[in-house]
């Protein structure tokens, strides 16, 4: 018995998978943002274009990746490899190379500016290039990183959001269907408590430490002179290089959460999928690859296939039958010889003409009318005879 | 609550309170003077650490030596041969080098005249200017001709030859880099940075050919020692006490001793075992140099335009070579490159007592602050005092009051003791004369030649010793000098004194805690009649006499009385030192009241 209720539970987990299919995304967007400026903070950039390099790699492209860089460490004379930006000690990847879309630069790396991003707020004149043109279909990965604290990120050393702030931001997306979901990724100090406001749906969040823990930077480069990145992007990016190779991956992002170590990170990662709907169990189960890489569904399943098409039957066999029943029921009112149910008709069409007048009280209305008239003629003689 | 408030004001007029005054003054000398001695404990002084994230000291290899050590030796050849040559054909070399590395060199010309003596050069320099920088910011790089002793500054001229074609050849500064090569230690830089901040005299010094940006910090290089060396000395005081940003020694510390693994030292500490002893001795060492305010190296001059600098001599007999010297300079370097603004994170007054172990203004402030509060203390009791009547006074007015009132208003006499008028006119008018007495040493101590300078300091002395005397007599013979004479006289000068010393103790603590001590004699003189305690008095405030102090000091610490009057000269025609202004306008009018109070006796009412 148990042996044979297998294959049933597996038939039905697989039509479950496919209606869930049915409801997933259809686009795959990325914003990545970088909030401090300054030599100093060099390994925040590199944090957000590693990030930038690997989101390309999984097949977003730029033209739905939002970066915001708020300097420009490539270009800084204190660079001593000039036009480059490096994210590891053994400089074998140029971050900065030759393909890099850099969408709100130096000063525009603002809140307001980040905030009317997500909730799409922006005037007219905002090129395409600096939109989030998401809708309910659209996954988006949103990364931040930068100096921050108890329910705040700085920006640039002039402002900060608070973790409200982003709460509501991301409320007005969802009530503007900008999204279907969410990954909230952020490394910065006390980065956990920046999602704990959070109460829209559909938001996996996920940060370096906890509060009154700090984050810190992995190793720096000693010829170039400053930390190149931080510990907690560096073990994610460890795990995406090594089990999210291509878009065929089937690493889930329980499986990247788990692999957040203390002893790697040096502080508490946290995760948070409160109001994702399925809780725990479905959040974990989504694919890494549904918010880092451009999912486009093409291949179809063959299983799958099959259900929808025997969906499809049973729906124009029920449409067959209604319709045969209300032409029944139609030609039994209006006693009708019957119409072959097999073929669909379309039903007897109804046109409002001009009403005929009917023999019933013909003289009365006749009547009717010429005291009208004459009324009428009475009228106009008392008038003229009075004007006299 | 009203009670309570009566309670207070009879206790307002209890005279037992004004015993009190005396003993709080002496306890606040007590607890200043212990204040200071408790601070190099580990409960009161603080580690050092860097608090600019911009600096990041140490991050960077440093790839100074190998090849560059036989460019060095050839530098310091180059130096040997113009050791016997004058200013002028020294600079012609320099010149010729550094152009030769395509830097862009500058000339100034400069005179001073101080104590009879003229004090000419020519500073040569020059701008390195940042490949992909943009010119509104630099860094300087010092080495004098002549060492801060005097000597030969053979390895800093070659090295900072060899560092300045070395850094020519990275492409990572953000900053100019200015090689300064000054004639001597002391005049040479304070005429550069007079005239790049076009803050000089032009009849003495001419301006800057060349300039760069606004200057972020400079490193001198203090380097006749010619052994492998074993430390690193850390030279920091600036003219008049002024301190660079702690962050600057922190970092040199950070990146010689994490780095390289030199020893640092300051303060001339060498062997320092962090005990109690050597870290009170490190700090009051700082405070003397400090309270004299004179400039203690080519950097001293940068600080007053609030450009972080500092010396670095090499001491002592080790295993460390010239090529870990210019690491050191590479890696800070590197460090002040990195800076995006002036250094302003850290501290600019605090005391080092090690290292890596300092106490900052809010922590050593209250006991220069309770040294100056003991003199104002006493001068407020002594107003009180001068208003009231003596015991003698209270007992006539009883009698007439005995003879002409009722019991009750008696009664409230012996609480309310009669207001006495206070004769002012003669008491402001000494004190006057003291303050503006004191312009006559000032003015002659910084404009006589050197020659005369010993014997009118001499001259000086013994005419400041006969002066109170001269005005005791002069006094007692043109006004009965009763007690509040002498207690107004006193409260003025004491309130002056205490007033002038707070502010100061803002501004240099050292000075104004050395002053505040040798001075604090004076709160507890009073006339009398008594020839003992007269001489007793008489003689404890010779010994703390201005005059006598600074020959006492020139003895004990085996400098010439000579060199003492023309470093202070130099101080002041040069560097625009006060501590001249300290000692003669305040300390040496209040020594002069409180010694004439001495001598006079009071005559009888």
């Amino acid at each position: 018995m148990k042996l044979s209720s297998l294959p049933l539970r597996a038939i039905v987990a697989s039509v479950l998978l496919a209606t869930a299919a049915v409801a997933e995304h259809t686009s795959n967007w990325a914003v990545l943002v970088c909030t401090s400026r300054f030599w100093f903070n060099y390994r925040h950039l590199a944090n957000v274009l590693s990030m930038y390099r690997t989101v390309k790699r999984l097949g977003i492209p730029d033209s739905q990746i939002i970066l915001m860089l708020p300097d420009d460490m490539a270009c800084n004379p204190r660079n001593a490899f000039p036009g480059t930006v490096y994210s590891n000690s053994d400089r074998a990847v140029d971050l900065y190379g030759d393909n890099i879309e850099v969408d709100y630069r130096g000063y525009e790396v603002t809140v307001e500016n980040f905030i009317r991003l997500l909730t799409d707020r922006v005037g007219d004149e905002t090129p395409r290039s600096k939109r989030l043109l998401t809708d309910d279909r659209s996954n988006i990965f949103v990364y931040m990183t930068g100096h921050g604290g108890n329910e705040f990120l700085k920006f640039q050393d002039a402002e900060e959001i608070g973790a409200f702030d982003l709460a509501d931001a991301f409320e007005q997306m969802w009530e503007k269907k900008r999204y279907h979901e969410i990954l909230f990724m952020i490394d910065t100090c006390q980065a956990n408590t920046m999602y704990s406001r959070l109460y829209s749906p559909n938001i996996i969040a996920t940060g370096s430490s906890e509060l009154d823990e700090s984050s810190y930077s992995h190793h720096a480069d000693n010829d170039v002179g400053v930390a190149v990145i931080d510990r907690y992007t560096y073990y994610n990016l460890e795990f995406l290089e090594a089990h999210v190779q291509d878009l065929s991956s089937k690493k889930t992002i329980g499986e990247l959460f788990d692999s957040y170590e203390f002893d790697k990170i040096h502080s508490t990662a946290g995760v948070h999928y409160d109001l994702f709907p399925g809780g725990e169990q479905a959040a974990r189960s989504r694919l890494i690859t549904d918010f880092f890489g451009n999912i486009q569904n093409v291949e179809v399943d063959r299983a799958k296939d099959l259900a929808l098409e025997e969906e499809l039957v049973q729906l124009s066999k029920t449409i067959a039958m209604l319709r045969k029943r209300e032409a029944e029921e139609d030609a039994a009112y209006n006693n009708v010889s019957s119409i072959p149910a097999s073929v669909p008709t379309a039903p007897p069409r109804k046109i409002q003409g001009a009403k005929a007048l009917t023999e019933d009280d013909w003289w009365t209305k006749k009547v009717i009318g010429a005291t009208a008239l004459a009324g009428c003629a009475l009228l106009w003689g008392v008038g003229s005879f009075l004007e006299a | 609550m009203p009670r309570l408030l009566s309670t207070a004001l009879s206790l307002r007029r209890d005279p037992r309170l004004l015993r009190i005054p005396p003993y709080v003054s002496a306890f606040c000398i007590a607890i200043g003077v212990v204040w200071l001695l408790l601070l190099p404990l580990d409960d009161y002084s603080r580690r050092t650490y860097v608090s600019e994230n911009a600096l990041l000291p140490g991050q960077v290899h440093t790839y100074f030596g190998g090849s560059e050590q036989h460019i060095f030796r050839a530098f310091r050849h180059e130096v040997d041969l113009l050791a016997d040559k004058n200013n002028y054909e020294v600079n012609d070399k320099l010149e010729s080098i550094l152009t030769g590395f395509g830097v862009k060199v500058g000339r100034q010309n400069y005179t001073y005249h101080s104590a009879g003596q003229k004090y000419t050069g020519e500073n040569v320099y020059g701008i390195l200017q940042a490949p992909r920088g943009d010119a509104t910011e630099a860094i300087v790089l010092v080495a004098a001709w002549k060492s801060i002793d005097e000597q030969l500054n053979r390895n800093g001229i070659a090295l900072v030859l060899t560092l300045a074609r070395y850094f020519k050849r990275w492409s990572l500064w953000s900053k100019d880099i200015i090689l300064l090569l000054p004639p001597d230690s002391t005049t040479g830089t304070q005429a550069w940075v007079d005239a790049y901040h076009d803050a000089h005299d032009s009849k003495h010094v001419s301006p800057l050919p060349l300039k760069s940006g606004a200057l972020q910090g400079a490193i001198a290089i203090d380097y006749p020692h010619e052994q492998r060396y074993h430390e690193l000395h850390i030279i920091y005081d600036g003219t008049n006490g002024q301190l660079p940003n702690l962050d600057l020694i922190n970092s040199i510390v950070n990146i010689a001793g994490g780095q390289m693994g030199i020893e640092t030292t300051v303060q001339q500490m060498t062997g320092h075992t962090d005990s109690y002893q050597d870290r009170l001795q490190t700090m009051l060492r700082g405070m003397l140099y400090q309270g004299l305010g004179y400039p203690t190296g080519p950097h001293s001059s940068f600080i007053p335009y609030h450009v972080d600098a500092i010396t670095l001599q090499p001491t002592g007999e080790g295993w460390h070579d010239e090529m870990a010297m210019g690491r050191v300079v590479e890696g800070s370097f590197r460090s002040l490159n990195n800076l995006l603004e002036h250094l302003h994170q850290s501290f600019f007054f605090y005391l080092l007592m090690q290292k890596n172990r300092f106490v900052s203004i809010g922590t050593y402030l209250p006991s220069a602050m309770l040294l100056a509060a003991n003199f104002t203390i006493m001068a407020i009791f002594l107003w009180v005092k001068s208003g009231q009547p003596t015991v003698k006074d209270v007992d006539s007015a009883k009698e007439k009051n005995d003879g002409m009132e009722h019991k009750g208003d008696a009664a409230q006499a012996s609480w309310n003791p009669l207001a006495v008028e206070r004769n002012l006119l003669s008491p402001l008018t000494f004190v006057a004369i003291c303050h503006s007495i004191s312009a006559i040493p000032l003015f002659v101590f910084n404009h006589l030649g050197l020659n005369t300078l010993p014997l009118a300091f001499l001259i000086f002395s013994v005419a400041s010793t006969v002066l109170p005397a001269i005005f005791s007599f002069a006094a007692a013979s043109l006004q009965k000098s009763t007690l509040q004479y002498f207690q107004l006289t006193k409260s003025f000068s004491l309130l002056i004194l205490g007033v002038s010393l707070a502010t100061l103790s803002t501004l240099n603590f050292s000075l104004a805690f050395l002053v505040g001590l040798l001075a604090s004699p004076l709160t507890f003189i009073r006339p009398t009649n008594s020839v003992a305690t007269r001489g007793i008095f008489a003689m404890l405030l010779i010994i703390t006499s201005p005059p006598i102090v600074i020959l006492t000091t020139a003895w004990t610490s085996g400098v010439t009385l000579t060199e003492v009057l023309k470093a202070a000269s130099l101080g002041w025609n040069v560097w625009g030192m006060y501590t001249p202004i300290v000692i003669w306008c305040m300390w040496w009018p209040a020594w002069l009241v409180g010694m004439t109070n001495t001598l006079s006796p009071i005559s009888k009412a």
